[in-house]
């Protein structure tokens, strides 16, 4: 055992080569295992900037680390490692690739808003969450989900229609994530609908489904809604993008 | 019985305890031991005061202008006291330019000395010309430009280093220098509204900006000019091969040790008792408290008393102290200093 206590070393920052022969020795596996430094190099400045601009985050450089939202937090009483109070530091700072690691439990913030309540300096710790969150789906960090689909398919009938089918969105959910049309519970959902036998209501839904009905004079709303939020966030992307913040920005 | 108050030092609490002794009746001899009257903030080339904003050297200049205006103050510079004998009411005291001064009370307005930061080798003071210190930035400001000595460059970053030469046994100085936090963070605003771009980061403990001081320094720091604030006790600035400095340390909060570049060093420095405290303390027969700050004898009924009757102190000489308070306590001792020898006066009579 090359490494005693590896527990307490985190797992990416060793480094082990499968093959690696170093003056006609053979030091494979863990015989070549290196552990890189733990130390922080440097600070990306401009990140809480880009941060503020998106809805939510416009307050996170007055946090001062009391520790009120975290001691607050529905979801840290339930999941230690969420812990807002770090994050915003983290943000602060710039410390981006620690961010990273807790990719997949920054958007599970329920938005109860204790912590926004709570904070003496009006950080606004919820709305710093979504940013957060909304930066990560932006620059890619968070990958296609079943959930991210629902979401899609959901707005994309929105968009479309001006109001939503649950039995279209249901089939064409199932549909884009590769699953059978007729799993157990929906099979459970229709035993239950025939026994009570909603006639009318299935009549509807069958037409529904055929017929795809839009709201009334919905016209081009969904292709000016659509290109409205296009806007938005092109601008928001040229505000991420500008260069260094002067003061007072 | 003599009428005639002798204020030892003219900076702010000085010129305001000779203001006030003579405003009040009494006939005071100044004696400053530099060229200059105005104490630390016009010796040490202060720029703007806090907390109200001002220019030291109008600040300072008004406070001078009204003891050298003032009736009945004998004013003397690059003098010092070498010998006091008598009492309370009859003080004789010897002055290094031979004079002789007959007085019935003695104000210690004799201030501090700032850190030497030489005595934290580690933090690069002295070995890098671009680690510097409070003072130095006070100095940049009031000339309109912040740079780096070493080659004039504007720094993209700035670090300020709090706590050195306070709370720190290592040193023992185990006292807070009460003001630097303020003052750093009022010199990293000054210092972004010289250079917008350039990012300040502020390494601390605690900060400690009480009072008022709050919302008008730390928060409109943080909320207004994006200092950032970064809660590790920097344990070495080295030099990295691009000339660049790097503070290391450990991120408490990140619980991870840093090394961070940055373009300069500044040490917020405390404030020493002055280096001539044990002089002061023999000339004067006056006590030292454990820190080597003048000590008083007790605290609630002659808040400026020393361990000697007669002879009071104000300021920095009792301990780290503002500005604002070392005028308020000049001026509260003056009021003592007058009242103790009226009733000596009407005890005699």
């Amino acid at each position: 055992m090359a490494i005693h206590e590896k527990s307490l070393i985190d797992p990416a920052r060793l480094q082990t080569s499968d093959n690696l022969v170093l003056d006609g020795v053979d030091v494979s596996g863990h015989w070549n295992t290196m552990v890189l430094p733990r130390y922080l190099t440097d600070y990306d400045t401009d990140f809480a900037r880009q941060i503020r601009t998106f809805s939510g985050g416009e307050n996170v450089h007055r946090c001062w680390q009391c520790g009120s939202c975290t001691n607050s937090c529905t979801v840290y009483a339930q999941n230690t490692d969420f812990n807002p109070r770090y994050w915003i530091y983290l943000t602060n700072l710039g410390l981006k690739s620690e961010i990273l690691k807790d990719k997949d439990i920054i958007w599970t913030c329920v938005s109860c808003n204790r912590c926004t309540n709570i904070c003496p300096k009006d950080v606004k710790p919820e709305g710093v969450m979504k940013a957060l969150a909304h930066w990560l789906e932006e620059e890619g960090h968070t990958p296609e989900t079943r959930s991210s689909i629902f979401d899609d398919e959901f707005l994309g009938q929105v968009y479309a229609t001006g109001r939503i089918e649950d039995t279209r969105v249901l089939v064409n959910f199932l549909r884009k994530t590769n699953q059978s049309l007729t799993p157990p519970w929906l099979i459970e959902v229709g035993k239950r609908m025939m026994k009570y036998l909603p006639v009318s209501f299935l009549i509807h839904m069958g037409l529904h489904l055929i017929f795809k009905p839009r709201t009334k004079s919905w016209g081009r709303t969904g292709d000016v809604l659509r290109e409205y939020v296009r806007e938005q966030k092109e601008i928001a992307r040229k505000a991420r993008a500008m260069p260094k913040e002067a003061v007072h920005v | 019985m003599q009428n005639t108050i002798l204020v030892v030092g003219a900076g702010p609490a000085g010129l305001a305890a000779a203001a006030s002794a003579a405003s009040g009746g009494a006939k005071v001899v100044l004696v400053e031991k530099a060229a200059k009257l105005g104490g630390t903030p016009i010796l040490s080339g202060y720029a703007k005061l806090v907390p109200s904003g001002e220019w030291a050297r109008d600040a300072m200049g008004r406070m001078v202008k009204r003891v050298e205006d003032a009736k009945g103050i004998t004013v003397y510079k690059d003098t010092k006291v070498t010998k006091l004998t008598g009492e309370v009411g009859n003080f004789t005291a010897t002055l290094s330019n031979g004079t002789s001064v007959a007085c019935g009370s003695v104000i210690l307005a004799t201030g501090f000395t700032h850190f030497d930061s030489i005595n934290k080798p580690e933090w690069g003071f002295g070995s890098f010309e671009d680690v510097v210190t409070t003072t130095q930035v006070e100095q940049m400001v009031a000339a309109g430009k912040i740079a780096c000595p070493s080659d004039g460059r504007v720094p993209e970053r700035v670090a300020i280093l709090l706590c050195v030469g306070s709370r720190d046994r290592q040193i023992g100085r185990e006292w807070c220098s009460k003001i630097c936090c303020t003052v750093s963070t009022n010199l990293a605003m000054e210092i972004k509204e010289l250079s917008p771009t350039t990012d300040v980061f502020i390494y601390y403990m605690d900060i400690r900006t009480f009072g008022l001081y709050e919302d008008r320094f730390y928060w409109k720091s943080q909320e207004e000019f994006k200092t950032k604030f970064v809660k590790a006790r920097i344990a070495e600035v080295t030099r990295a091969p691009d000339g660049r400095l790097l503070v290391k340390g450990e991120d408490t909060l990140v619980k991870r040790p840093i090394v961070i570049p940055m373009d300069l060093v500044v040490h917020a420095i405390g404030m020493d008792p002055n280096e001539d405290n044990p002089e002061i303390a023999r000339v004067f027969g006056v006590g030292l408290e454990k820190h080597g700050f003048i000590d008083r004898a007790e605290h609630y009924t002659n808040t400026c008393g020393t361990t000697r009757r007669g002879i009071y102190a104000v300021g920095a000489a009792l301990g780290p102290e503002t500005i604002d308070d070392s005028i308020s306590q000049g001026t509260a001792a003056a009021m003592r200093a007058l009242a103790d020898m009226n009733a000596l006066v009407q005890k005699t009579a």
